[in-house]
């Protein structure tokens, strides 16, 4: 008997870097798609700098399982790639990571960050973007994150205009201007990985 | 039912206990818990005029109090905490048994399988068993929203305050949910004359009240046995599943669906009654349990002797921690897929610590100086659960001690009876009123010669910069609770004030008897977050209004 197939996306970073409410992003993007969507996330002591993650699972079925298990995700977002490589076993081996080059390595026994960034180029399905090169480019200093998740939408089942939609109410209370610039970010990420290339 | 947003577990258990009609929410922080309130609290806002209150209280026993209070007027209330928060209102739960309701009760509390953000991980069942109180215990967002609703249908059939228990993953699982119409704070009316005395637990009474208690037992099985269930199966091998037991085993049958086949007894709601065990039991020669955190069920049919059971007493699911889909998988012997594989480089932890620029920091740097100038380089210092709790590990491993809410203090005062000199607490200003009042009053009363440190950032830092309950009254407090003016000093924590604060920290050191040090720099979160600016706002109108009186200028 073949099972229902689940869904997993992991995501990861650094406290205070916004992997909650990206992970809020997901979820509302995916649900709007007519799919069964659950998010877990932990809160309190991690928030202080520490690593977090979040995970969302979904399917077309009722599903309840707030965790992944190992080797079941298909997808890893990750805002720091240290932090990305502590969540690659979670990924299947057909899965997709997508991770930001920028460290945030104030902390001891950070690996010299070439061969972090090695070992990511190494997993196949990786996806590395340069997070700086990009703000810079975009002269907007956040701009990462959203690119990050512009790559990540090339992997899920999600309609590019829903994305632009879900991303602009999430940013309509700070105003046009910071809503036009995410919206950028996000095109420049999506742009970044070809089409067809998703899953 | 109308789709409702999305919300965490324990916010859809918030909403469910407003359409509930609740009048009253309490609570005091704690994670996984905190959500909770702050989700009924913002309901409450919208509803202005809606006649409800929200406040969080200065510890989980005068909230679950406030509660009582309300139930006793004849109102809905809702009260939540965290695991270890009960075991500070226990008093007052365990009572509350006897007393019974009279608006419906409803106690939300959190634990924390796995110890995510706890010192330990208690299992609320058994403190519900031991009140001899029912409790319910969703697996999903929507079963949170659903139970709710019906703990406070069965608060006030039974006359009994009833308990929510949540985990940490339901909890902060964010899921859409169902919601239904929404019932006015309308109330059952103040509790009649005919039953005062069942609130009035003197011996006669109380001796009354508990055989009243125990004679209620049936009912509260008959009710759990609505939400329990056996689903038959075809073999001799079966799963009792409770919690998010259920919600991992649920979702693996999507996945491997002959798992299907197995006999299950799913279990929602305790006291489980003996007759459902004993029919389940009698389907099956071995089963497995599945339930986050103690062998409460496992325990239960193990009794029964009827079956091989299994769980975390042989083994088959690790003693501690909380479960995972990869428990189950293991225990019911499903191989796990092979997963990607990383460069085999070494992963250092990234751990939790002070944000930049803390003031807790500089305070720390101060007492550690001065513990140097006095010639006590080495001292035990006595900490408290809050962010500066972060400082027992390095670089500064300031503190030598975390044991619970409060304990600093008294701890401090016992080491200083044994004979230690100098003997230091520290303590946030939230935990200072949530329970270090009483251990200061000792402390005073006694003379103990002890250096209490107050750590005042003006909010509850690590649940989310919720207003601390001493807001802007330490100094008051300190002096009410005998401490004499001439031994109290208030300091800034700052880089620029390093030599003062070392030099005053030290006097206090020196000093022979109670002396209390308040360092007060607002957290930085909240000041970034602009938490106190209407609070501080309202205080310098107040202060420059020369009809108000000091006293409400607070």
């Amino acid at each position: 008997m073949n099972g229902a197939r689940i869904h997993g996306i992991v995501l990861s970073g650094v406290g205070g870097q916004g992997v909650l409410s990206m992970a809020q992003i997901v979820l509302e993007a995916l649900r709007r798609s007519g799919f069964h969507a659950l998010q877990s996330e932990i809160h309190g002591m991690s928030q202080r700098g520490g690593s977090v993650h979040a995970q969302v699972c979904y399917a077309d079925q009722p599903i309840s399982s707030p965790l992944i298990d190992d080797g079941c995700a298909d997808l890893l977002i990750a805002l720091e790639p240290l932090e990305a490589l502590r969540y690659v076993p979670m990924l299947r081996i057909s899965g997709h990571l997508v991770v930001a080059e920028d460290p945030i390595a104030d902390m001891e026994g950070y690996p010299p960050l070439e061969d972090v960034h090695a070992a990511l180029r190494a997993v196949r399905g990786s996806h590395l973007l340069d997070t700086e090169a990009l703000a810079r480019k975009l002269a907007h200093k956040q701009a990462g994150g959203m690119a990050l998740l512009g790559m990540a939408s090339r992997f899920l089942p999600v309609a590019e205009s829903l994305w632009q939609e879900v991303i602009a109410q999430r940013f309509a209370a700070k105003g046009e201007k910071v809503t036009a610039k995410n919206l950028e970010a996000f095109e420049a990420g999506r742009n970044l990985i070809g089409e067809g290339v998703g899953a | 039912m109308t789709q409702s947003t999305l919300a965490l577990g324990v916010e859809a258990a918030a909403q469910a206990a407003f359409d509930a009609g609740i009048k009253g929410a309490f609570g005091y922080p704690g994670t996984p818990s905190t959500e909770g309130f702050e989700f009924a609290e913002a309901l409450v806002k919208q509803d202005a005029g809606g006649g409800r209150v929200a406040h969080w209280a200065a510890n989980e026993k005068v909230a679950y109090d406030l509660a009582l209070g309300m139930s006793y007027a004849g109102h809905r209330s809702l009260v939540t905490m965290k695991h270890v928060g009960l075991n500070v209102a226990m008093d007052a739960y365990a009572n509350s048994a006897l007393t019974g309701v009279q608006g419906g009760l409803v106690l939300l509390v959190a634990d924390d399988p796995g110890m995510h953000s706890s010192q330990n991980e208690q299992d609320s069942r058994r403190l519900a068993e031991f009140a001899w109180l029912p409790c319910l215990e969703p697996s999903t967002v929507q079963e949170a929203y659903d139970l709710t609703w019906r703990a406070f249908e069965l608060s006030e059939a039974l006359q009994v305050p009833v308990m929510l228990r949540l985990v940490t993953r339901l909890a902060h699982c964010r899921a859409p949910f169902l919601r239904r119409p929404v019932l006015a704070p309308t109330g059952v009316g103040l509790t009649p004359k005919a039953r005062v005395q069942d609130w009035v637990l003197i011996p006669s009474n109380a001796r009354r009240r508990y055989v009243d208690l125990l004679a209620k037992q049936p009912r509260l099985r008959e009710a759990a046995a609505t939400l329990n269930r056996i689903v038959p199966g075809t073999g001799r091998r079966g799963v009792a599943l409770a919690g998010l037991g259920r919600a991992y085993f649920g979702q693996l049958v999507l996945e491997h669906p002959e798992l299907a086949a197995l006999p299950r007894l799913e279990v929602a709601a305790y006291p489980v009654d003996p007759e459902l065990e004993q029919a389940f039991l009698g389907q099956v020669d071995e089963v497995l349990v599945f339930e986050e955190d103690y062998p409460v069920l496992e325990e239960r049919l193990g009794l029964r002797g009827r079956a091989r059971v299994r769980g975390r007493l042989d083994g088959a699911v690790p003693r501690t921690g909380e479960l995972s889909p990869r428990i189950l998988k293991d225990a019911l012997g499903l191989a796990t897929p092979e997963g990607k594989a990383a460069a085999g480089l070494e992963l250092p932890v990234r751990a939790p610590r002070f944000c930049e620029g803390c003031g807790h920091v500089d305070a720390y740097e101060a007492i550690q100086e001065a513990l140097r100038n006095v010639g006590a380089p080495e001292a035990r210092v006595f900490g408290d659960i809050g962010c500066y709790t972060l400082a027992a590990q390095e670089p500064l491993a300031a503190i030598h001690a975390v044991v619970e809410m409060g304990a600093s203090i008294s701890m401090a005062v016992g080491a200083a009876f044994a004979g230690q000199t100098p003997s230091v607490a520290v303590i946030g200003d939230s935990t200072f009123a949530h329970s270090g009042l009483p251990a200061l009053l000792t402390a005073a009363e006694a003379r103990a010669n002890v250096t209490v440190v107050v750590l005042d950032n003006r909010v509850v830092g690590m649940t989310g910069q919720q207003p601390s309950q001493a807001l802007d009254q330490v100094e008051r407090l300190v002096l009410g609770l005998g401490i004499p003016e001439a031994d109290l000093q208030v300091l800034t924590p700052l880089p620029s004030r390093h030599g003062d604060n070392v030099a005053a920290m030290e006097a206090a050191l020196r000093h022979a008897g109670p002396s209390v040090v308040v360092f007060r720099r607002e957290c930085i979160q909240s000041l970034r977050r602009g938490v106190l600016k209407e609070h501080d706002r309202e205080a310098r109108e107040h202060a420059a209004c020369s009809s108000c009186t000091p006293e409400v200028t607070r």
